[in-house]
Protein backbone atom coordinates (compact mmCIF):
# COMPACT_ATOMS: atom_id res chain seq x y z
CA UNK A 1 0.00 0.00 0.00
CA UNK A 2 2.79 2.07 0.89
CA UNK A 3 3.29 2.11 -3.16
CA UNK A 4 -0.27 3.26 -3.92
CA UNK A 5 0.76 6.12 -1.28
CA UNK A 6 3.61 7.17 -3.04
CA UNK A 7 1.65 6.77 -6.49
CA UNK A 8 -0.66 9.52 -5.21
CA UNK A 9 2.05 11.75 -4.22
CA UNK A 10 2.62 11.94 -7.62
CA UNK A 11 -0.39 11.85 -9.31
CA UNK A 12 -2.42 14.12 -7.38
CA UNK A 13 -0.05 17.36 -8.16
CA UNK A 14 -0.36 16.32 -12.20
CA UNK A 15 -2.97 18.28 -13.85
CA UNK A 16 -3.12 16.47 -16.89
CA UNK A 17 -4.25 13.54 -14.54
CA UNK A 18 -7.26 15.78 -13.47
CA UNK A 19 -8.16 17.09 -17.04
CA UNK A 20 -8.82 12.97 -18.19
CA UNK A 21 -10.54 12.70 -15.52
CA UNK A 22 -12.58 15.41 -15.56
CA UNK A 23 -13.74 15.08 -19.40
CA UNK A 24 -14.41 10.92 -17.85
CA UNK A 25 -17.09 12.13 -15.56
CA UNK A 26 -18.39 15.29 -17.90
CA UNK A 27 -18.86 13.15 -20.87
CA UNK A 28 -20.66 10.70 -18.90
CA UNK A 29 -22.71 13.11 -17.13
CA UNK A 30 -23.07 14.58 -20.63
CA UNK A 31 -25.08 11.18 -22.27
CA UNK A 32 -26.90 10.59 -19.00
CA UNK A 33 -28.20 13.99 -18.86
CA UNK A 34 -28.62 14.40 -22.65
CA UNK A 35 -30.93 10.97 -22.56
CA UNK A 36 -33.00 12.24 -19.97
CA UNK A 37 -34.06 15.44 -21.39
CA UNK A 38 -34.90 13.55 -24.68
CA UNK A 39 -38.58 13.09 -25.87
CA UNK A 40 -39.74 10.78 -27.96
CA UNK A 41 -43.23 10.55 -29.25
CA UNK A 42 -44.33 13.09 -26.25
CA UNK A 43 -42.37 11.21 -23.83
CA UNK A 44 -38.86 11.93 -22.12
CA UNK A 45 -36.68 8.90 -23.00
CA UNK A 46 -35.05 9.22 -19.33
CA UNK A 47 -38.54 7.86 -17.92
CA UNK A 48 -37.86 4.73 -19.99
CA UNK A 49 -33.88 4.69 -19.25
CA UNK A 50 -33.77 5.13 -15.91
CA UNK A 51 -36.56 2.41 -14.61
CA UNK A 52 -34.88 0.37 -12.19
CA UNK A 53 -33.93 -2.11 -11.50
CA UNK A 54 -33.14 -2.37 -15.38
CA UNK A 55 -30.84 1.23 -15.36
CA UNK A 56 -27.99 -0.92 -14.00
CA UNK A 57 -27.46 -2.76 -16.64
CA UNK A 58 -28.19 0.30 -19.26
CA UNK A 59 -25.71 2.59 -16.85
CA UNK A 60 -22.72 0.30 -17.02
CA UNK A 61 -23.35 -0.78 -20.65
CA UNK A 62 -23.07 3.04 -21.06
CA UNK A 63 -20.56 3.54 -19.01
CA UNK A 64 -18.18 0.31 -20.79
CA UNK A 65 -17.43 2.65 -23.60
CA UNK A 66 -15.22 5.43 -21.35
CA UNK A 67 -13.31 2.83 -20.51
CA UNK A 68 -11.07 3.78 -23.66
CA UNK A 69 -10.43 7.19 -22.13
CA UNK A 70 -9.68 4.98 -18.61
CA UNK A 71 -7.09 3.05 -20.45
CA UNK A 72 -5.41 6.43 -22.12
CA UNK A 73 -5.29 7.80 -19.05
CA UNK A 74 -3.33 4.59 -17.53
CA UNK A 75 -0.81 5.08 -20.44
CA UNK A 76 -0.36 8.69 -20.33
CA UNK A 77 1.07 7.93 -16.53
CA UNK A 78 2.96 5.15 -17.40
CA UNK A 79 4.63 6.29 -20.84
CA UNK A 80 4.92 9.76 -18.30
CA UNK A 81 7.35 7.73 -16.79
CA UNK A 82 9.46 6.99 -19.52
CA UNK A 83 9.79 10.53 -20.79
CA UNK A 84 10.76 11.50 -17.60
CA UNK A 85 12.74 8.79 -17.27
CA UNK A 86 11.68 8.62 -13.47
CA UNK A 87 10.74 4.49 -14.07
CA UNK A 88 14.60 4.49 -14.39
CA UNK A 89 15.38 6.42 -11.49
CA UNK A 90 13.02 4.22 -9.10
CA UNK A 91 14.35 1.13 -10.00
CA UNK A 92 18.39 2.37 -8.99
CA UNK A 93 16.45 4.04 -6.36
CA UNK A 94 15.18 0.47 -4.91
CA UNK A 95 12.07 -0.64 -6.59
CA UNK A 96 12.07 -4.29 -8.19
CA UNK A 97 10.39 -4.44 -11.72
CA UNK A 98 7.61 -6.70 -9.46
CA UNK A 99 6.98 -3.46 -7.71
CA UNK A 100 7.44 -1.14 -10.62
CA UNK A 101 4.22 -3.38 -12.54
CA UNK A 102 2.22 -3.94 -9.35
CA UNK A 103 2.58 0.21 -8.35
CA UNK A 104 0.38 0.63 -11.51
CA UNK A 105 -1.98 -2.24 -11.13
CA UNK A 106 -2.94 -0.50 -7.75
CA UNK A 107 -3.46 2.82 -9.70
CA UNK A 108 -5.41 0.69 -12.07
CA UNK A 109 -7.69 -0.57 -8.73
CA UNK A 110 -7.59 2.77 -7.76
CA UNK A 111 -9.17 4.25 -11.24
CA UNK A 112 -11.39 1.36 -11.10
CA UNK A 113 -12.67 1.93 -7.46
CA UNK A 114 -13.42 5.46 -8.49
CA UNK A 115 -15.53 4.36 -11.45
CA UNK A 116 -17.55 2.18 -10.28
CA UNK A 117 -18.64 4.38 -7.39
CA UNK A 118 -19.14 6.94 -9.68
CA UNK A 119 -21.47 5.14 -11.32
CA UNK A 120 -23.05 3.73 -8.41
CA UNK A 121 -23.54 7.77 -7.02
CA UNK A 122 -25.41 8.53 -10.77
CA UNK A 123 -27.21 5.22 -10.37
CA UNK A 124 -28.79 5.76 -6.71
CA UNK A 125 -29.24 9.90 -8.08
CA UNK A 126 -30.58 9.38 -11.96
CA UNK A 127 -32.56 6.02 -10.25
CA UNK A 128 -34.25 7.64 -7.37
CA UNK A 129 -35.19 10.91 -9.19
CA UNK A 130 -36.84 9.13 -12.33
CA UNK A 131 -37.36 5.34 -11.76
CA UNK A 132 -41.32 4.83 -10.80
CA UNK A 133 -40.63 1.88 -8.79
CA UNK A 134 -38.27 2.91 -5.67
CA UNK A 135 -38.36 0.14 -3.40
CA UNK A 136 -34.80 -1.71 -2.22
CA UNK A 137 -35.66 -4.68 -4.12
CA UNK A 138 -35.89 -2.88 -7.39
CA UNK A 139 -32.66 -0.82 -6.43
CA UNK A 140 -30.45 -3.39 -5.32
CA UNK A 141 -31.60 -6.59 -7.53
CA UNK A 142 -29.75 -6.40 -10.38
CA UNK A 143 -26.84 -4.04 -8.78
CA UNK A 144 -24.66 -7.23 -9.53
CA UNK A 145 -23.57 -5.46 -12.93
CA UNK A 146 -21.80 -2.48 -10.67
CA UNK A 147 -18.80 -5.57 -9.67
CA UNK A 148 -18.86 -7.17 -13.27
CA UNK A 149 -18.21 -3.59 -14.65
CA UNK A 150 -15.18 -2.69 -11.63
CA UNK A 151 -14.08 -6.25 -13.46
CA UNK A 152 -14.25 -4.93 -16.69
CA UNK A 153 -13.08 -1.33 -16.16
CA UNK A 154 -9.66 -3.01 -14.49
CA UNK A 155 -9.30 -5.10 -16.97
CA UNK A 156 -9.32 -2.98 -19.80
CA UNK A 157 -6.85 -0.43 -17.88
CA UNK A 158 -4.66 -3.65 -17.29
CA UNK A 159 -4.42 -4.17 -20.86
CA UNK A 160 -3.58 -0.07 -21.56
CA UNK A 161 -0.68 -0.77 -19.04
CA UNK A 162 0.57 -3.99 -20.94
CA UNK A 163 0.57 -1.63 -24.34
CA UNK A 164 2.11 1.33 -22.35
CA UNK A 165 5.27 -0.48 -21.13
CA UNK A 166 5.66 -2.47 -24.69
CA UNK A 167 5.73 1.11 -26.50
CA UNK A 168 6.77 3.33 -24.03
CA UNK A 169 5.52 6.63 -26.24
CA UNK A 170 2.51 7.95 -25.03
CA UNK A 171 0.91 8.44 -28.79
CA UNK A 172 1.88 5.36 -30.06
CA UNK A 173 0.56 3.36 -27.27
CA UNK A 174 -2.87 4.61 -27.20
CA UNK A 175 -2.66 3.99 -31.07
CA UNK A 176 -2.09 -0.05 -30.69
CA UNK A 177 -4.17 0.57 -27.82
CA UNK A 178 -6.94 1.63 -29.45
CA UNK A 179 -6.23 -0.18 -33.03
CA UNK A 180 -6.27 -3.53 -30.56
CA UNK A 181 -9.23 -2.84 -29.18
CA UNK A 182 -11.29 -1.69 -31.58
CA UNK A 183 -10.22 -3.04 -35.04
CA UNK A 184 -7.52 -5.97 -34.61
CA UNK A 185 -10.02 -8.13 -32.58
CA UNK A 186 -13.37 -7.67 -34.17
CA UNK A 187 -11.43 -7.81 -37.25
CA UNK A 188 -10.35 -11.12 -35.74
CA UNK A 189 -13.93 -12.00 -34.51
CA UNK A 190 -15.22 -11.81 -38.07
CA UNK A 191 -13.52 -14.64 -39.44
CA UNK A 192 -13.91 -17.15 -36.32
CA UNK A 193 -17.06 -18.49 -35.25
CA UNK A 194 -18.60 -16.98 -32.03
CA UNK A 195 -18.62 -20.28 -29.76
CA UNK A 196 -14.66 -19.40 -30.13
CA UNK A 197 -14.07 -15.71 -30.44
CA UNK A 198 -16.36 -15.52 -27.09
CA UNK A 199 -13.60 -16.10 -25.36
CA UNK A 200 -11.48 -13.66 -26.58
CA UNK A 201 -9.80 -10.64 -24.41
CA UNK A 202 -12.23 -7.74 -25.63
CA UNK A 203 -15.45 -9.68 -26.28
CA UNK A 204 -15.39 -11.89 -23.25
CA UNK A 205 -15.17 -8.14 -21.61
CA UNK A 206 -17.59 -6.51 -23.26
CA UNK A 207 -20.03 -9.82 -22.31
CA UNK A 208 -19.51 -8.25 -18.72
CA UNK A 209 -21.73 -5.30 -19.27
CA UNK A 210 -24.36 -6.62 -22.14
CA UNK A 211 -25.73 -4.31 -24.58
CA UNK A 212 -29.49 -4.07 -23.03
CA UNK A 213 -32.53 -5.73 -25.23
CA UNK A 214 -29.85 -7.73 -26.70
CA UNK A 215 -32.27 -10.90 -25.99
CA UNK A 216 -35.02 -9.17 -28.28
CA UNK A 217 -32.40 -7.83 -31.03
CA UNK A 218 -31.38 -11.75 -30.94
CA UNK A 219 -35.31 -12.99 -31.56
CA UNK A 220 -35.26 -10.68 -34.39
CA UNK A 221 -32.04 -11.68 -36.33
CA UNK A 222 -29.60 -14.48 -35.51
CA UNK A 223 -28.98 -15.05 -32.30
CA UNK A 224 -25.24 -14.03 -31.00
CA UNK A 225 -23.54 -16.62 -28.81
CA UNK A 226 -21.71 -14.53 -25.90
CA UNK A 227 -20.90 -14.93 -22.69
CA UNK A 228 -22.93 -14.33 -19.80
CA UNK A 229 -21.68 -12.00 -17.75
CA UNK A 230 -20.92 -14.18 -14.29
CA UNK A 231 -19.30 -17.12 -16.99
CA UNK A 232 -17.50 -14.04 -18.60
CA UNK A 233 -15.66 -12.94 -15.22
CA UNK A 234 -12.98 -15.60 -14.46
CA UNK A 235 -12.24 -15.34 -17.70
CA UNK A 236 -11.52 -11.24 -17.42
CA UNK A 237 -10.00 -11.90 -14.38
CA UNK A 238 -7.52 -14.90 -16.14
CA UNK A 239 -6.91 -11.64 -18.46
CA UNK A 240 -5.98 -9.49 -15.95
CA UNK A 241 -3.63 -12.37 -14.99
CA UNK A 242 -2.00 -12.88 -18.18
CA UNK A 243 -1.76 -9.23 -18.79
CA UNK A 244 0.20 -8.49 -15.69
CA UNK A 245 2.58 -11.64 -16.13
CA UNK A 246 3.29 -10.31 -19.67
CA UNK A 247 4.03 -6.64 -18.46
CA UNK A 248 6.45 -8.17 -15.95
CA UNK A 249 8.43 -9.96 -18.54
CA UNK A 250 8.63 -6.86 -20.44
CA UNK A 251 10.66 -5.13 -18.52
CA UNK A 252 12.30 -7.77 -17.35
CA UNK A 253 13.37 -8.26 -20.68
CA UNK A 254 14.50 -5.13 -21.48
CA UNK A 255 16.71 -2.30 -20.44
CA UNK A 256 15.02 0.77 -18.65
CA UNK B 1 40.29 -2.37 2.75
CA UNK B 2 36.78 -3.81 2.39
CA UNK B 3 35.73 -3.58 -1.03
CA UNK B 4 32.71 -2.06 -2.32
CA UNK B 5 32.15 -2.72 -5.74
CA UNK B 6 33.46 -5.28 -7.60
CA UNK B 7 32.72 -6.25 -11.67
CA UNK B 8 33.96 -9.16 -13.14
CA UNK B 9 34.48 -9.75 -16.67
CA UNK B 10 31.08 -7.54 -17.51
CA UNK B 11 29.87 -7.13 -20.93
CA UNK B 12 27.12 -6.00 -22.94
CA UNK B 13 26.46 -6.10 -26.32
CA UNK B 14 23.94 -4.26 -28.13
CA UNK B 15 23.89 -6.24 -31.40
CA UNK B 16 27.76 -6.66 -32.98
CA UNK B 17 28.49 -2.85 -30.96
CA UNK B 18 30.73 -4.23 -27.45
CA UNK B 19 29.58 -1.21 -25.18
CA UNK B 20 31.25 -2.84 -22.58
CA UNK B 21 34.01 -5.83 -22.86
CA UNK B 22 34.97 -8.09 -20.40
CA UNK B 23 35.80 -5.33 -17.75
CA UNK B 24 37.09 -6.22 -14.51
CA UNK B 25 37.38 -3.90 -11.77
CA UNK B 26 37.25 -3.18 -8.02
CA UNK B 27 36.18 -0.11 -5.79
CA UNK B 28 37.49 0.24 -2.36
CA UNK B 29 35.38 1.28 0.42
CA UNK B 30 36.48 5.30 0.89
CA UNK B 31 37.88 5.93 -2.15
CA UNK B 32 36.93 8.35 -4.83
CA UNK B 33 37.26 6.22 -8.04
CA UNK B 34 37.00 7.66 -11.56
CA UNK B 35 35.69 6.55 -14.72
CA UNK B 36 37.37 7.93 -17.18
CA UNK B 37 37.05 7.56 -20.97
CA UNK B 38 35.95 9.40 -23.76
CA UNK B 39 31.57 9.99 -24.67
CA UNK B 40 30.74 6.67 -25.58
CA UNK B 41 33.46 4.66 -23.75
CA UNK B 42 31.23 2.89 -22.22
CA UNK B 43 31.05 4.30 -18.74
CA UNK B 44 27.37 4.81 -18.35
CA UNK B 45 26.41 1.67 -19.56
CA UNK B 46 28.69 -0.18 -17.08
CA UNK B 47 27.01 2.14 -14.45
CA UNK B 48 23.97 0.91 -15.62
CA UNK B 49 24.12 -2.32 -15.17
CA UNK B 50 25.68 -2.41 -11.65
CA UNK B 51 22.87 -0.05 -11.01
CA UNK B 52 19.87 -3.17 -12.14
CA UNK B 53 18.59 -1.20 -15.21
CA UNK B 54 20.86 -2.82 -17.79
CA UNK B 55 20.78 -6.09 -18.40
CA UNK B 56 24.18 -7.59 -18.81
CA UNK B 57 25.45 -9.20 -21.83
CA UNK B 58 27.61 -11.63 -19.58
CA UNK B 59 29.94 -10.94 -16.20
CA UNK B 60 28.82 -10.11 -12.79
CA UNK B 61 28.92 -7.78 -10.06
CA UNK B 62 28.55 -7.41 -6.14
CA UNK B 63 28.14 -4.94 -4.08
CA UNK B 64 29.47 -5.41 -0.67
CA UNK B 65 29.95 -8.84 -2.02
CA UNK B 66 26.03 -9.18 -2.70
CA UNK B 67 24.08 -9.50 -5.76
CA UNK B 68 21.83 -6.15 -6.27
CA UNK B 69 18.66 -6.48 -4.28
CA UNK B 70 16.40 -3.87 -1.90
CA UNK B 71 18.67 -4.08 0.62
CA UNK B 72 22.22 -2.97 -1.78
CA UNK B 73 19.78 -0.62 -3.48
CA UNK B 74 19.32 1.59 -0.25
CA UNK B 75 23.41 1.71 0.35
CA UNK B 76 23.99 3.21 -2.52
CA UNK B 77 22.67 6.73 -4.13
CA UNK B 78 23.00 7.11 -7.66
CA UNK B 79 22.39 9.77 -10.73
CA UNK B 80 22.94 8.06 -14.70
CA UNK B 81 23.05 10.76 -16.43
CA UNK B 82 20.67 13.77 -16.71
CA UNK B 83 19.00 14.04 -13.56
CA UNK B 84 15.38 12.54 -13.55
CA UNK B 85 12.30 14.13 -11.85
CA UNK B 86 8.49 15.15 -12.58
CA UNK B 87 8.94 18.41 -14.17
CA UNK B 88 5.81 19.70 -12.43
CA UNK B 89 6.87 18.41 -8.94
CA UNK B 90 8.28 20.96 -6.64
CA UNK B 91 11.65 20.19 -5.79
CA UNK B 92 10.49 18.94 -1.76
CA UNK B 93 7.35 16.67 -3.60
CA UNK B 94 10.23 15.21 -6.09
CA UNK B 95 12.24 14.21 -2.74
CA UNK B 96 9.35 12.80 -0.88
CA UNK B 97 8.33 10.55 -3.82
CA UNK B 98 11.84 9.60 -4.04
CA UNK B 99 12.49 9.09 0.18
CA UNK B 100 9.40 6.83 -0.10
CA UNK B 101 11.22 4.23 -2.45
CA UNK B 102 14.30 4.95 -0.39
CA UNK B 103 12.44 4.47 2.41
CA UNK B 104 14.21 7.54 3.74
CA UNK B 105 13.37 10.05 6.61
CA UNK B 106 10.89 12.75 5.39
CA UNK B 107 13.33 15.37 8.05
CA UNK B 108 16.38 14.60 5.70
CA UNK B 109 14.54 16.35 2.90
CA UNK B 110 14.95 19.55 4.08
CA UNK B 111 18.48 19.52 5.62
CA UNK B 112 19.65 17.63 2.07
CA UNK B 113 18.00 20.67 0.08
CA UNK B 114 20.25 23.39 2.35
CA UNK B 115 23.20 21.11 1.76
CA UNK B 116 23.08 21.40 -2.06
CA UNK B 117 22.01 25.15 -1.34
CA UNK B 118 18.30 24.49 -2.51
CA UNK B 119 16.79 25.48 0.53
CA UNK B 120 14.69 28.43 -0.37
CA UNK B 121 13.83 26.97 -4.08
CA UNK B 122 11.52 23.91 -2.32
CA UNK B 123 8.64 24.82 -3.57
CA UNK B 124 9.62 25.57 -7.12
CA UNK B 125 8.68 22.83 -9.77
CA UNK B 126 11.29 20.87 -10.99
CA UNK B 127 10.87 22.79 -14.96
CA UNK B 128 11.32 25.93 -13.12
CA UNK B 129 14.94 25.00 -12.40
CA UNK B 130 18.28 26.01 -14.33
CA UNK B 131 20.25 22.68 -14.92
CA UNK B 132 23.09 23.99 -12.57
CA UNK B 133 20.11 23.65 -9.57
CA UNK B 134 18.76 20.59 -11.45
CA UNK B 135 22.38 18.98 -10.67
CA UNK B 136 22.26 19.99 -7.21
CA UNK B 137 18.73 18.31 -6.35
CA UNK B 138 19.92 15.45 -8.02
CA UNK B 139 23.12 15.51 -5.74
CA UNK B 140 20.57 16.06 -3.26
CA UNK B 141 18.47 13.37 -4.24
CA UNK B 142 20.90 10.80 -3.82
CA UNK B 143 22.46 11.46 -0.70
CA UNK B 144 18.64 11.40 0.46
CA UNK B 145 19.47 8.39 2.86
CA UNK B 146 22.76 8.74 3.55
CA UNK B 147 24.35 5.71 1.65
CA UNK B 148 27.87 4.65 1.93
CA UNK B 149 28.13 4.85 -1.31
CA UNK B 150 27.36 7.85 -3.68
CA UNK B 151 27.64 6.84 -7.91
CA UNK B 152 27.61 10.25 -9.72
CA UNK B 153 27.41 9.89 -13.69
CA UNK B 154 28.99 13.43 -15.57
CA UNK B 155 27.86 15.83 -12.65
CA UNK B 156 29.40 18.68 -13.60
CA UNK B 157 27.97 18.30 -17.61
CA UNK B 158 26.58 21.26 -18.36
CA UNK B 159 27.44 23.95 -15.56
CA UNK B 160 28.93 27.17 -15.74
CA UNK B 161 32.85 27.28 -13.84
CA UNK B 162 30.68 28.40 -10.69
CA UNK B 163 28.62 25.81 -10.94
CA UNK B 164 31.36 23.01 -11.48
CA UNK B 165 33.64 24.19 -8.43
CA UNK B 166 30.52 23.83 -6.13
CA UNK B 167 29.53 20.49 -7.42
CA UNK B 168 33.53 19.41 -7.08
CA UNK B 169 33.77 20.75 -3.39
CA UNK B 170 30.55 19.22 -2.60
CA UNK B 171 31.91 16.12 -3.41
CA UNK B 172 35.20 15.91 -1.96
CA UNK B 173 33.42 17.34 1.77
CA UNK B 174 31.12 14.30 1.23
CA UNK B 175 34.17 12.30 0.64
CA UNK B 176 35.64 13.68 3.44
CA UNK B 177 32.89 11.38 5.79
CA UNK B 178 34.53 8.51 5.09
CA UNK B 179 32.23 7.98 1.74
CA UNK B 180 32.84 6.08 -0.99
CA UNK B 181 32.29 7.99 -4.13
CA UNK B 182 32.24 6.32 -7.78
CA UNK B 183 32.62 9.29 -10.54
CA UNK B 184 32.01 8.63 -14.44
CA UNK B 185 33.38 11.67 -16.21
CA UNK B 186 34.83 12.26 -19.57
CA UNK B 187 37.36 15.21 -17.88
CA UNK B 188 40.38 14.73 -17.18
CA UNK B 189 41.14 17.27 -15.33
CA UNK B 190 38.43 16.47 -12.78
CA UNK B 191 39.58 12.94 -12.19
CA UNK B 192 42.46 14.24 -11.76
CA UNK B 193 41.63 17.03 -8.92
CA UNK B 194 38.74 14.65 -7.46
CA UNK B 195 39.50 11.10 -7.61
CA UNK B 196 41.99 8.89 -5.43
CA UNK B 197 41.85 6.02 -7.90
CA UNK B 198 40.95 5.77 -11.87
CA UNK B 199 40.05 2.96 -14.46
CA UNK B 200 40.51 4.43 -18.09
CA UNK B 201 38.02 2.97 -20.70
CA UNK B 202 37.87 3.13 -24.12
CA UNK B 203 35.39 1.25 -26.66
CA UNK B 204 34.25 -0.15 -23.76
CA UNK B 205 37.45 -2.36 -22.59
CA UNK B 206 39.54 -1.18 -19.83
CA UNK B 207 42.50 0.38 -20.61
CA UNK B 208 44.38 1.21 -17.55
CA UNK B 209 43.28 1.27 -13.83
CA UNK B 210 44.78 2.41 -10.25
CA UNK B 211 45.15 5.23 -8.22
CA UNK B 212 45.54 8.50 -9.71
CA UNK B 213 49.38 9.23 -9.05
CA UNK B 214 50.37 6.14 -10.92
CA UNK B 215 47.93 6.09 -13.74
CA UNK B 216 48.08 10.16 -14.43
CA UNK B 217 51.60 11.56 -13.53
CA UNK B 218 54.28 8.63 -13.00
CA UNK B 219 54.73 8.75 -16.28
CA UNK B 220 57.36 11.35 -16.43
CA UNK B 221 59.70 12.45 -19.22
CA UNK B 222 63.24 12.53 -18.53
CA UNK B 223 65.66 14.86 -20.47
CA UNK B 224 69.13 13.77 -19.84
CA UNK B 225 72.42 14.76 -21.36
CA UNK B 226 75.96 14.14 -20.79
CA UNK B 227 79.29 15.13 -22.28
CA UNK B 228 79.48 12.72 -24.59
CA UNK B 229 76.33 10.61 -25.29
CA UNK B 230 77.40 7.29 -26.77
CA UNK B 231 78.06 5.76 -23.99
CA UNK B 232 74.40 7.06 -22.35
CA UNK B 233 72.44 5.43 -25.08
CA UNK B 234 74.56 2.63 -24.99
CA UNK B 235 73.45 2.06 -21.26
CA UNK B 236 70.02 2.71 -21.98
CA UNK B 237 69.58 -0.21 -24.53
CA UNK B 238 70.70 -2.25 -21.41
CA UNK B 239 68.47 -0.91 -18.32
CA UNK B 240 65.34 -2.76 -18.32
CA UNK B 241 63.28 -0.40 -17.07
CA UNK B 242 63.53 2.08 -20.13
CA UNK B 243 60.15 2.04 -21.61
CA UNK B 244 61.43 4.05 -24.58
CA UNK B 245 64.23 6.63 -25.21
CA UNK B 246 65.00 8.93 -28.32
CA UNK B 247 68.19 11.56 -28.98
CA UNK B 248 67.36 14.67 -29.79
CA UNK B 249 70.41 16.68 -31.01
CA UNK B 250 72.04 17.00 -27.78
CA UNK B 251 70.10 15.07 -25.33
CA UNK B 252 68.02 12.75 -25.07
CA UNK B 253 63.83 12.36 -23.60
CA UNK B 254 63.05 8.88 -21.92
CA UNK B 255 60.54 7.35 -20.03
CA UNK B 256 60.41 4.53 -17.50
CA UNK B 257 58.20 1.78 -16.79
CA UNK B 258 55.85 2.37 -13.70
CA UNK B 259 57.66 2.02 -10.16
CA UNK B 260 60.80 3.94 -11.22
CA UNK B 261 62.00 7.33 -11.22
CA UNK B 262 64.78 9.36 -12.46
CA UNK B 263 66.59 8.61 -8.62
CA UNK B 264 67.15 4.77 -10.24
CA UNK B 265 68.24 6.02 -13.60
CA UNK B 266 70.91 8.30 -12.08
CA UNK B 267 71.92 6.17 -9.97
CA UNK B 268 72.91 3.19 -12.11
CA UNK B 269 74.51 5.98 -14.56
CA UNK B 270 77.18 6.52 -12.08
CA UNK B 271 77.78 3.25 -11.22
CA UNK B 272 78.59 2.68 -15.08
CA UNK B 273 80.57 5.34 -14.72
CA UNK B 274 78.31 7.98 -16.76
CA UNK B 275 78.25 11.26 -15.16
CA UNK B 276 75.17 13.02 -16.60
CA UNK B 277 75.64 16.59 -16.79
CA UNK B 278 71.43 17.51 -17.07
CA UNK B 279 68.51 15.17 -15.50
CA UNK B 280 65.36 16.76 -15.74
CA UNK B 281 62.37 15.32 -15.30
CA UNK B 282 59.42 17.08 -17.09
CA UNK B 283 55.55 15.88 -16.93
CA UNK B 284 53.84 15.40 -19.95
CA UNK B 285 50.46 18.07 -19.84
CA UNK B 286 47.49 15.17 -18.91
CA UNK B 287 45.59 15.92 -21.89
CA UNK B 288 48.94 14.32 -24.00
CA UNK B 289 49.00 11.49 -21.52
CA UNK B 290 45.00 11.03 -21.94
CA UNK B 291 45.35 10.95 -25.23
CA UNK B 292 48.17 8.55 -25.28
CA UNK B 293 46.36 6.28 -23.12
CA UNK B 294 43.55 6.10 -25.10
CA UNK B 295 45.06 5.92 -28.11
CA UNK B 296 47.64 3.21 -27.63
Amino acid sequence: MNLLRTEFRKIFPYRTFWIILAVYVLLLLLILYTSSSIQINNKALGDETFQLPGLWMRLTYVAHFFNLLLGILVIVLITDEYSFRTIRQQVIDGLSRAEVVLAKFYVVLALAVFSTVFILVLGLYFGLVYSSDKSMQALFSQIDYLPYYFVQAVAYMTLAMLFAFIVRKSGLAIIAFIAYTKIVEPLIHFNLPDHIDKYFPMKALDSLTPMPGQDLFGQLTSPIEQLSPAMATLPALLYVGLFLLLTYAVLKMRDL
Amino acid sequence: MAIVLSIDNLSKKYGSLKAVDSLSLQVEEGSIYGLLGPNGSGKTTTLGMVLDVIQPTGGSFSWFGDGISKATKQRVGAILETPNFYPYLTAKRNLQVIADTKGADHQNIAKMLDLVGLGTRSNTTFKGFSLGMKQRLALAAAMLNDPEVLVLDEPTNGLDPQGIAEVRDLILRIAAQGKTIILASHLLDEVEKVCTHVAVLRTGKLVTDGPVGNILSAKEQLIVSAEYLAPVLQLLERLPYIAQFAQEKDYVILTLQEGYSSTDLNRDMFAQGVVLSQLVARRKSLEKQFLEIIKS
